[in-house]
């Protein structure tokens, strides 16, 4: 598909005005934000508290507190919200005036994400800082990891927007696609490197956790940016995480298409 | 030239899930679920000329709006030919899209917490309008639709009526070449919906664009459309003048006259019906034939200060059409 010059402007135009619209909801920003500071600091208190003065799998408390404050950036950087976004503008027919334009309504979701993210992420960072201070967490970060996990962050973003993209099509055929989300939800929380980081998983689940995309949008930019991968099982991440991009990428194409006959065949 | 819009025997069934009311139906219906074939357009022809003004007029549920949204590439048909300026509207080419504009009275593609303005700019950059003719267009578009200074105040502040008017000017920016509007007046006051009106015939003549409007207002197609086109039940049951429309379905006429001093009417023969009578004044039915005749009759033996003959009023033609009463 050969991308308009319209259309990156157009998605330009879209985001900013999303994000003059989004400052509207500084409040229920806030509130998410507040969320998505709060779990992370659940899990590394659970874990603190295993690890004590010791460690668990070699990880210390100064570790694990790297660890939760790089995933609070990572998870607000790379959630996906099409679901709430996307999806009840399917059900409600609040697409219709965006077919009508010559740009695929797919950016409307982008432009949305984008501006979501970087509203919050002014009120996300101070608390970060403070955060960070209070806590004390060993960094192990080199130029070359921070440089990695651009490209990882960026590549986990992409996925994770386009997984969500696609649970959210599902509103074409059905009005539950929620309880689909809350399946991805359920082993992203497992596999993804939430409950814990990947490397404490036992043996089997780690490999299952090496081999499904749900790590690639989460636990993986974290663990190449704090250097907890070798050569080999950094090139592997690499490989699998793109391979599962384009794989998304086919799939959103795949259920668009489907799903915009779809639309039409209801009566939009 | 050919026409701006061709539509060969065109068909939309939908199939809609259908159950009883009650708590029995609901359980029913997981274990079966039943279906109905919906028969929105169902086999309709039709071409519009270039700059052509054509009213698309039907009750509710004709399929008016299902034509529109297939003509405008946002249903896929069931069956059938459409060739709108020489594209297939479904395949919703950019090139399709940048020429169209589809406006829905309910629908509304402005940001609501944001000034107008900023949802222009989001139009502008898509449809790829630039900054010279951007201007000139916002201008006249400002002038024709009286916009002042709307599209400074968040759109949330505006009345329906300011909303409507702006949706509009939203929807032609980019100067499309045909217009589809879908009740474009409605819920609006009489002063706005006047307005409107006044609007679209400017647009038209300013700009030569066709357009295919629905409405339930009379008053609209009256005063935009010289032609109509009537569909019920999917099917077209009249297309052609506005004026052969009454022709051809307004069996009798309207006699009102107004009287000098009170009298008793005359006998009118069965030929006419009296519809009221208002003080002096007294309005009576008459077949379209037997109208001269009548006439003379009140005019010879009542003691008359006025008289007026006149065709029934457009929607009580159109409910004639619809009800199937026509020859």
């Amino acid at each position: 598909m050969i991308l308009r010059r319209t259309t990156l402007a157009g998605a330009l135009a879209l985001t900013r005005a999303e994000i003059a619209d989004m400052f509207q909801y500084r409040v229920v920003l806030f509130l998410y934000s507040l969320w998505e500071v709060v779990h992370p600091i659940v899990y590394l208190a659970v874990w603190g508290a295993i690890a004590g003065e010791g460690d668990v799998g070699g990880l210390r408390l100064s570790d694990f507190a790297a660890y939760y404050l790089t995933f609070m950036l990572v998870s607000h950087v790379t959630a996906a919200i099409e679901i709430y976004t996307f999806g009840p503008m399917i059900q409600q027919g609040e697409l219709s005036p965006h077919l009508l334009r010559p740009m695929n309504p797919v950016w409307v979701a982008a432009a949305r994400n984008i501006s979501y993210k970087s509203v919050s992420m002014l009120l996300l960072i101070p608390v970060w800082i403070g955060l960070v201070i209070i806590l004390r967490p060993t960094f192990s970060i080199t130029a070359g990891s921070a440089l990695l996990f651009v490209v990882a962050l960026v590549v986990a973003a992409l996925l994770s927007f386009l997984v969500g993209t696609t649970f959210a099509l599902l509103a074409f055929w059905t009005t539950r696609s929620f309880s689909f989300w809350e399946i991805w939800i359920g082993l992203t929380f497992l596999l993804g490197g939430q409950i814990a980081p990947v490397e404490l998983l036992p043996g089997f689940v780690q490999n299952l956790a090496t081999a499904l995309p749900m790590r690639y949008t989460l636990g993986f930019p974290i663990e190449v940016l704090l250097n907890r991968l070798d050569a080999g099982e950094l090139a592997l991440g690499f490989v699998l995480q793109f391979a599962w991009l384009i794989a998304a990428a086919l799939i959103v194409r795949t259920v668009w298409r489907a799903g915009i006959r779809q639309y039409s065949a209801v009566g939009a | 030239m050919p026409p701006d819009i061709s539509v060969r025997q065109l068909v939309k069934h939908y199939v809609v899930p259908e159950r009883a009311g009650g708590l029995r139906a609901s359980f029913r219906s997981v274990l079966r679920r039943k279906h109905r074939l919906v028969r929105a357009v169902d086999g309709i022809s039709f071409e519009v000329e270039r700059g052509e003004v054509v009213g698309f007029l039907g009750p509710n549920g004709a399929g008016k709006t299902t034509a529109l949204k297939v003509l405008s590439g946002l249903l896929h048909p069931t069956d059938g030919q459409v060739d709108v300026l020489g594209y297939t509207p479904w395949d919703r080419r950019a090139e399709y899209l940048s020429r169209i504009t589809l406006i829905m009275g309910q629908r509304q593609q402005l940001f609501w917490d944001l000034p107008a303005a900023d949802s222009f700019l989001v139009n502008k950059a898509v449809f790829g309008i630039d900054d010279a003719v951007y201007k000139r267009t916002v201008d006249l578009l400002t002038e024709l639709l009286d916009l002042g200074d709307l599209l400074t105040k968040p759109v949330r502040q505006l009345s329906l009526g300011e909303r409507m008017k702006v949706e509009l000017a939203a929807g032609l920016l980019h100067t499309p070449r045909v217009l589809f509007l879908d009740e474009p007046t409605i819920g609006l006051d009489v002063t706005m919906q006047q307005r409107i009106r006044e609007f679209v015939t400017a647009y038209n003549a300013e700009t030569g664009a066709t357009v295919l409007l629905t409405s339930h207002y009379m008053a609209d197609v009256k005063a935009l459309a010289r032609r109509v086109i009537v569909i019920d039940q999917g099917k077209l049951l009249y297309d052609g003048a506005l004026a052969g429309l009454v022709q051809r379905y307004a069996p009798h006429k309207t006699i009102t006259v107004h009287l000098e001093r009170s009298v008793d009417l005359p006998d009118l023969n069965g030929q006419a019906e009296v519809l009221s009578v208002e003080g002096l004044q007294v309005t009576v039915r008459a077949g379209k034939d037997d109208a001269p005749e009548v006439t003379g009759r009140l005019l010879t033996q009542l003691p008359i200060a006025d008289l007026s003959v006149e065709d029934p009023p457009l929607e009580e033609v159109i409910d004639q059409v619809f009800r199937g009463d026509g020859p």
